[in-house]
């Protein structure tokens, strides 16, 4: 049950977004992904999440590279994880069938047809229980009737999140979830977040929120510019870091372009350093 | 239940100045309420037929081109642009070529049948339904998708997600497919032949064929008749069309 990205790279239009990185998520732990924007933290998602498969390196679920499995397989490793983005791109629907489409497309065409049907003619039995319950974490079990695109952009996050936590994910994948909540929302997302590492689910979470990352993470990675800096336990990363471009990050003078605070560094030699992509978010 | 009969009558009775060009009353034509309901059947019929085998055939290319890029995509997009502006005559002329005795079809025996009359209405409502549907498609945006695919949906599942999204759009397409074939008479007429049976059912005469017909016989009033009964047709058609859009508002079934 480890996800894990071995040195992988990525480039859109010759444009290098990832450079040899490499990432594991494993049952309960929590990594959060941190680094500037545009430095390829979303890129590295979705190569975990088997959207592309990265033009170098390998992603690996129990030791096997998810590239090398026929469709099939390569689909049923898809179906152990989940993946919520920082757009919630929620579907023109009531938001508990939002919630329960991870889990119909998990059943077949069949079953599919039968429960079609029995919403057509039968009685209103509710939504699945895996999907109220999500509902209930994210505190929307109000919303479940309501269409989803007329939520708020908090609300609608939540629902996201919720989305990708019915399906009970083995790993769960999170792009920014707290981008557009408010202080106590953000709070009930990282408790759910917490909760769902308690039940033994891996989580990789993108943040910008460095004291999100620092009140969550089992360990925090420092991506810059397409590279791993610096991986470790919170502690070290926040309170001692051993790379100066992780204090500097850390101390909120690295946040959105490394060519500025670059410039007259005698700290600063990274050869990569100098250039922040902004394909890849 | 109207008696048919009691109406041709009632027809007869109110045509008190028989002639041209007067509404007062009108007489209809031989063969009374069977003709104008057997035409009403053939209209219907072969639009509907037409319609939704080109929904059938354009819902998928609409995806498909929506789905990808490929180059001249934008050279195709605008290809089936300019296939709604097709001159249905012209599109007559070649179907009657190639379904005629003499043309590579001809063994089919299709030449002035009411399936000549759907290939037709087919060939004309094709560019029509998938140059709606596809910019309805590509309308629903790429997170969307996304979310689908991460939600583990398969290619058919993310193929679903979008048409469900894109429902709105595809049943104006739908809609605006019917318009272009029920208001159709050039090509039907060359192809489908606009034939009526002696006891007056027609075979291949359309709501539009038979206006035509009427037209040039100066009855000006059985065409009007006719003209209204077309424009119900369309309107009930389009109110269904309208319902089903509404009614899918707010409770999707992605």
């Amino acid at each position: 049950m480890t996800l894990r990205a071995t040195d992988v790279s990525m480039a859109f239009d010759g444009d290098e977004v990832l450079e040899n990185v490499s990432l594991e998520a494993s049952p309960g732990e929590i990594v959060t992904l941190v680094g500037p924007s545009g430095t390829g933290k979303t890129t590295l998602l979705r190569l975990l999440a088997l959207f592309e498969r990265p033009d170098a390196g390998t992603v690996s679920w129990d030791g096997e590279d998810a590239w090398a499995l026929g469709e099939d397989e390569r689909l049923s490793v898809r179906r152990r994880l989940s993946m919520a983005f920082q757009e919630p791109s929620l579907f023109n629907a009531p938001v508990a069938r939002n919630v329960a489409y991870g889990l119909r497309v998990r059943q077949g065409w069949a079953s599919r047809a039968r429960s079609a049907l029995g919403r057509l003619v039968g009685p209103d039995t509710g939504p699945p229980e895996a999907v109220a319950a999500a509902l209930e974490r994210v505190g929307l079990g109000d919303k479940r009737d309501q269409n989803a695109l007329s939520l708020s952009g908090g609300e609608a996050q939540r629902v996201a999140f919720a989305r990708a936590l019915a399906v009970e994910p083995e790993i769960l994948l999170l792009d920014e979830p707290t981008s557009n909540l408010d202080p106590r929302n953000t709070a009930v997302l990282e408790e759910a977040i917490l909760d769902a590492a308690e039940d033994g689910v891996g989580v990789v979470v993108a943040t910008h929120d460095m004291h999100q990352a620092e009140r969550i993470s089992d360990r925090v990675v420092f991506l810059l510019d397409g590279e791993t800096v610096e991986s470790g336990p919170p502690e070290r990363i926040f309170d001692d870091p051993d790379d100066p471009r992780t204090r500097r990050f850390v101390r909120g003078e690295l946040l959105y372009d490394a060519d500025e605070v670059d410039e007259g560094s005698t700290e600063q030699n990274s050869p990569g350093s100098g250039r922040v992509s902004s394909q890849s978010e | 239940m109207l008696d048919p009969a009691a109406l041709l009558q009632f027809g007869q009775a109110l045509a008190l100045q028989p002639g041209p060009a007067t509404l007062q009353g009108f007489q209809l034509p031989e063969g009374g309420w069977t003709y104008v309901v057997s035409i009403v059947i053939v209209s219907l019929q072969v639009s509907l037929t037409a319609v939704a085998l080109s929904t059938l055939a354009s819902l998928p290319v609409a995806l498909a081109i929506g789905f990808t890029d490929f180059p001249g995509k934008r050279l195709v997009t605008a290809v089936i642009n300019t296939g709604m502006g097709f001159p249905s005559v012209v599109v007559g002329l070649v179907v009657l070529m190639l379904l005629s005795n003499s043309g590579p079809f001809g063994d089919l025996g299709l030449a002035f049948t009411p399936e000549a009359m759907i290939v037709s209405q087919f060939v004309l409502a094709v560019p029509v339904v998938t140059s709606i549907s596809l910019s309805a498609v590509e309308s629903v945006e790429q997170p969307v998708r996304d979310a689908a695919y991460a939600m583990g949906g398969t290619k058919r599942d993310v193929g679903l997600v979008v048409i469900k999204e894109a429902r709105y759009g595809i049943v104006t397409a739908v809609l605006a497919g019917f318009g272009r074939a029920i208001s159709e008479v050039g090509s039907i007429l060359i192809v489908g032949g606009n034939i009526v049976f002696s006891d007056g059912q027609s075979y291949t005469r359309t709501l539009t064929t038979a206006i035509t017909v009427e037209a040039r016989q100066g009855r000006y009033e059985v065409g009007l008749v006719l003209g209204v009964v077309l424009l119900a047709l369309v309107l009930v058609v389009n109110a269904v069309g309208s319902w089903l859009r509404d009614k899918g508002r707010g409770e999707g079934s992605v």
